[in-house]
């Protein structure tokens, strides 16, 4: 450990900045309650705990403004397998929630455009341009990242993010570990299971040496207890979304998932969710929806389109449309169960082997299939989202399923999750009004 | 001139022999294993001369054209001589399209997968080796012949013995008297063509002193579709000594020696050519590809890519600084996968051309 | 003026440009018209007009550029726009540096190395984002002559962002801000920016250097001029023909080929 950096770390960070975010979340919770949404406003005041959120994130990158140093840093992919590098300490970055950040509070153009200036195609994912863009250029919104000591990508999401971690690894010149996750294209074998649970062993000596310490097995297994605890909760707090009207939106989900996503596991994230959960639980009680007239109540599938949450919400809102559930922050719980603490590392293989993007289409269809059912879904919004090719290839059969076969509309709406420029308002909205006067016919 | 049988042929014969017709996608895959349980590997690299309509029904416009021209044509009947259809998890799009293939086209052939790992660790190995027996056990089923394990062995050592042969094509094309697009058109011929009709192909192909034309470049890529790129940088006052391609020489796999069949192909498979969809790190690669272009005397690299080829993509920035900085100039163009290249890609190819004169 | 040794011809996709120079390589004579569908035929008449007017009365030497290029009956030779624009803006200017051309079609970068030779290029990929083409699209939309494009973005109060780099989704996007009640020359200003963005992207992949140089049709608008001026940080210099560059370096390279009469 550096003392400078110590010091830094102890004044900038554990002194003045948490008790500042924390007088910022007090403000924002003030200013949350005192909304009064205008009368035209189709949405019902936002929930307050989203107050709470900011502070999670944004205390978690003030961290990593002072990190190097002082702990140790590891850039991951979203499904990555963590609790090794969280039980040996390790503070972590990831890069697709920095970008989708980034996306939400529309910086991402402007990254994305560094990547692009140093010769990354415009059909590469948003998410990697607006991340090479930020380590590239060393500018983002969240003030400075820290430098990565490991780099861990997990196949369970995509091929690209295998192929994005390799320019970051020859950017930083550090180990990159790959955890590869045969695509499930059927139910899961035993030599699939095996091989990936031999990669998170062997991820142990890889991330022992980095951090120059060894880790307990108890430690583990508590960390593996805490994820189950907060995947549970954040799967409670998705099937919320089965009341009429429902209390929470998608839209809700998107802006609240960060820390299920970057603090999974973290006792102040479950502390988080269990009071979002009381504050929609109050919303059930006083029969309150998240929209003020929910007419129609639809999915959503794939990543969301960050810089158009707040638009779509109130455009399809105003309509008597609520996004209630997706697939995608329904990915971040549906695996809970599988977890088992007792046996942390084989059943890490297996969640790590489950995620909704490394199952077939047809699954997915499933899925979907199941969420129309448990929530009385009216229709299904599929984004395809021309960054993500795992989450969007299969959409038209799926989409053609629900609609012919099933007799839900759906509708599928050509984006992209973080790029801007792709995106037409005009285009995007002529679709969706199209989609909710097939729903209003049906 | 060269007397190459057509696919077509090639389909008669292995019936007569009373054998099947495994379609391959691309782009690694253990032949041997094939071979050995009576399927001869056809491979489906698009292709470029077919309407998309089929395919546009099941993926979006940014979708790979391999996939959305390979769809097609299955749709079409192109595959109809096929008896399974085998896809290698080789990218997004191929994972897709297998997925979509098993689970709503539902083609009248089986659909096999392979998943191959991205590095080659012991876990790696290990799990390719089942993976392969996976695969073996599928293709039994389908054919009903279980290879003993010297029939397994034999198979190997056919094919290890026609990429020697490739390898020899490939090391030494200066002394290959054959246009560029006859050239490469023998060494696609192992896309199709049984290991041991390759082997003699190969050797008979007319040495002596290779065309000598123009700039040299070298060629890399997935797929040099439509061919008549080869004539068009002839044309151009051009012509290629050395590829970088995912259908030829990023197949160049050395002979193994494990006396166990399947460690044996696994062994082949992971240990080929640098590969981006392999996962091998960016700058061992571009440091390859300029000694491999130092070493055949080519003045730039010209990279042909399939529109929304992301694992090539990600390679281009550092591939060119790294070239850049080695004194040698590189080409990046893209071509959708249809049967004529855009007059603007040609444009800047011979743009290139003219550079390095 | 020394009589015509050879003739340059630039058939590009709006317009068809010719250019005759003289035994010292200065330009002598110079005809640009709008494309013509039968390329050959235009070609073959510009080429007599320039005869006619500079020619020693006997057969003039032509090569051709532009992406027509090879339509051009009895050209000795065709080469591509990118020599041929190095050629040109290295004589003209006299200089090496970057050369941006944004053409109705294509916009290419060309970084021009000593003796005028190209020594690194990048072009637009297939998309008309980033082109003349997407000013022309969008112009004829709002009803604004092409030469009044430029004057009218500088002039305007406030600046209509266009989010869109896509010609089609552009499109759409101006109807509704038309529809909202936005101003044209906010629109047109924001879509300046839009196209110069594209172009610097470019100009980025290649490695910006100086001098930076402009040529093509659109380095007659006065916005596209400041708006990529500020952008790089760089002073740019433009030609005294800008839109004729193509076809005059297509008549150098045949002088300096040598093989003329």
């Amino acid at each position: 450990m550096n003392p400078k950096s110590y010091l830094a770390y102890t004044l900038g960070y554990q002194l003045f900045g948490k008790s500042f975010l924390s007088w910022q979340r007090h403000s924002d919770e003030r200013k949350l309650r005192a909304i009064r949404p205008a009368p035209d406003d189709p949405l019902n005041p936002p929930l307050v705990g989203t107050a709470r959120m900011k502070e999670l994130m944004s205390r978690h990158y003030l961290e990593g403004r002072y990190a190097n140093g002082v702990r140790k840093v590891a850039w991951v992919t979203s499904g990555a397998p963590i609790e090794v590098l969280r039980a040996l300490d390790f503070f972590l970055i990831y890069p697709e929630n920095h970008a989708a950040l980034c996306g939400a509070r529309r910086h991402a153009e402007g990254l994305a455009v560094e990547a692009e200036n140093a010769g990354y195609s415009r059909d590469i994912c948003s998410y990697a341009r607006t991340d090479i863009g930020a380590a590239l250029s060393g500018r983002t919104p969240m003030g400075k990242l820290p430098r990565p000591d490991l780099l861990v990508c997990c196949t369970n999401i995509c091929q690209t993010v295998l192929y994005w971690y390799r320019v970051l690894a020859a950017h930083f010149g550090v180990p990159l570990y790959v955890v590869d996750t045969p695509f499930l294209y059927e139910k899961v074998a035993d030599h699939q299971l095996d091989y990936v649970l031999e990669q998170i062993e062997g991820l142990i000596p890889v991330a022992e040496k980095v951090a120059g310490r060894r880790v307990s097995r108890g430690r583990l297994q508590e960390i593996m207890e805490q994820g189950k605890d907060c995947a549970e909760l954040w799967l409670e707090i998705m099937d919320r979304a089965q009341h009429r009207p429902s209390p929470i939106t998608a839209f809700d989900g998107f802006i609240n998932m960060g820390p299920i996503v970057d603090l999974r596991g973290e006792p102040e994230t479950f502390a988080f969710y269990k009071e979002l959960l009381r504050e929609i639980d109050r919303r059930i009680e006083q029969g309150v929806g998240a929209i003020r007239d929910e007419r129609k109540r639809v999915l959503w599938d794939n990543l969301p389109v960050w810089y158009k949450i707040g638009k779509l919400s109130r455009h399809l809102g105003a309509k008597g449309v609520n996004v209630i559930v997706s697939t995608y922050t329904y990915a971040w719980g549906e695996l809970a169960p599988m977890m088992d603490a007792s046996d942390p590392m084989r059943s890490a293989a297996r969640v790590y082997l489950h995620p909704i993007l490394n199952r077939s289409t047809g699954d997915k269809l499933r899925s979907m299939r199941e969420m129309v059912a448990r929530f009385q879904l009216d229709g299904a919004i599929l984004h395809s989202d021309r960054s993500c090719k795992p989450y969007s290839l299969g959409q038209i059969d799926q989409r053609d399923n629900l609609a012919n076969d099933l007799g839900v509309p759906a509708v599928l709406l050509e984006a992209d999750h973080n790029d801007p420029r792709v995106y037409s308002d005009e285009q995007a909205d002529a679709r969706l009004d199209a989609f909710v006067e097939t729903m209003e016919a049906a | 001139m060269l007397t190459i049988p057509t696919r077509a042929e090639v389909v008669r014969q292995v019936r007569e022999r009373g054998e099947r017709v495994a379609a391959v996608l691309p782009i690694h895959y253990p032949r041997a294993l094939l071979r050995a349980h009576g399927f001869q590997p056809m491979e489906v690299w698009g292709p470029p001369s077919v309407s998309v309509v089929e395919g546009n029904a099941h993926f979006q416009a940014y979708t790979c054209g391999i996939v959305r021209n390979a769809t097609s044509f299955l749709l079409q009947g192109g595959l109809d001589a096929a008896d399974v259809i085998v896809i290698p998890h080789t990218c997004d799009a191929l994972q897709g399209m297998a997925s979509v293939l098993k689970d709503f086209i539902e083609p009248r052939q089986p659909v096999a997968t392979i998943y191959l790992p991205r590095a080659a660790r012991s876990a790696d190995r290990g799990f390719l080796q089942a993976e392969l027996h996976r695969l073996a056990q599928q293709l039994a089923e389908i054919s009903g012949r279980s290879p003993s394990g010297g029939e397994l062995m034999a198979a190997i050592e056919r094919e290890e013995e026609a990429d020697r042969e490739l390898g020899a094509l490939a090391e030494h094309r200066s002394e290959i008297d054959l246009g560029d697009r006859d050239y490469f058109t023998l060494l696609r011929a192992r896309e199709f063509l049984p290991a041991e009709s390759f082997i003699e192909l190969a050797r008979s192909a007319p040495r002596g002193r290779g065309p000598d034309r123009g700039v040299p470049l070298m060629i890399s890529g997935i797929v040099p579709e439509p061919m008549d790129l080869f004539d068009h940088i002839n044309e151009m006052g051009a012509h290629v000594v050395a590829d970088d391609l995912a259908c030829c020489s990023r197949r160049l796999y050395r002979p193994g020696s494990a006396s166990d069949p399947f460690e044996r192909m696994a062994d082949a498979l992971l240990g080929g050519p640098l590969d981006p969809t392999r996962g091998s790190p960016i700058l061992e690669r571009a440091r390859a590809v300029a000694s491999r272009m130092a070493q055949c005397g080519a003045k730039g690299l010209l990279v042909y890519d399939v529109k929304f080829c992301e694992p090539e993509l990600f390679d281009v920035p550092l591939l060119r600084k790294h070239l850049t900085e080695a004194g040698l100039s590189m080409l990046h163009v893209e071509f959708d996968m249809t049967g004529s290249i855009a007059q603007q890609t040609l444009t800047r190819i011979e743009a290139f051309v003219e550079m390095l004169q | 003026m020394g009589e015509a040794k050879w003739i340059g011809i630039d058939a590009g996709s709006t317009t068809c440009k010719a250019v005759a120079v003289d035994a010292a390589g200065d330009l002598i004579a110079s005809r640009i018209e709008p494309a013509h569908p039968v390329i050959e035929d235009q070609a073959a008449r510009l080429v007599d007009e320039l005869r006619a007017e500079a020619g020693a009365g006997g057969e003039v030497p032509v090569v051709a550029t532009g992406y027509g290029r090879k339509l051009v009956r009895g050209a000795t030779r065709n080469i591509t726009e990118i020599t041929c624009h190095a050629r040109g803006v290295f004589r003209a200017l006299k200089q090496p540096g970057m050369l941006v051309d944004i053409g109705g079609q294509d916009t290419k970068v060309i970084v021009i190395g000593p003796g005028g030779r190209a020594v690194d290029f990048m072009m637009n990929d297939k998309c008309a984002a980033g082109t003349g083409r997407f000013l022309e699209h969008s112009a004829a939309r709002l009803s604004v002559a092409i030469e009044d494009l430029g004057p009218r973005a500088l002039g305007a109060v406030g600046e209509e962002s266009i989010s869109s780099t896509c010609t089609v989704f552009a499109e759409s996007e101006i109807i509704s801000l038309v529809a909202r009640g936005a101003k044209v020359d906010a629109i047109l200003l924001g879509l300046h920016r839009s196209l110069i963005s594209r172009v610097v992207a470019m100009i980025h992949s290649v490695g910006l250097r100086s001098p930076l140089m402009l040529s093509g049709g659109v380095a007659r608008n006065l916005a596209a001029r400041a708006m990529l001026e500020q952008a790089t940080g760089q002073k740019l210099h433009l030609p005294e023909h800008p839109q004729l560059m193509g076809a005059y370096g297509a008549a150098l390279v045949g002088l300096e080929s040598g093989a003329d009469r």
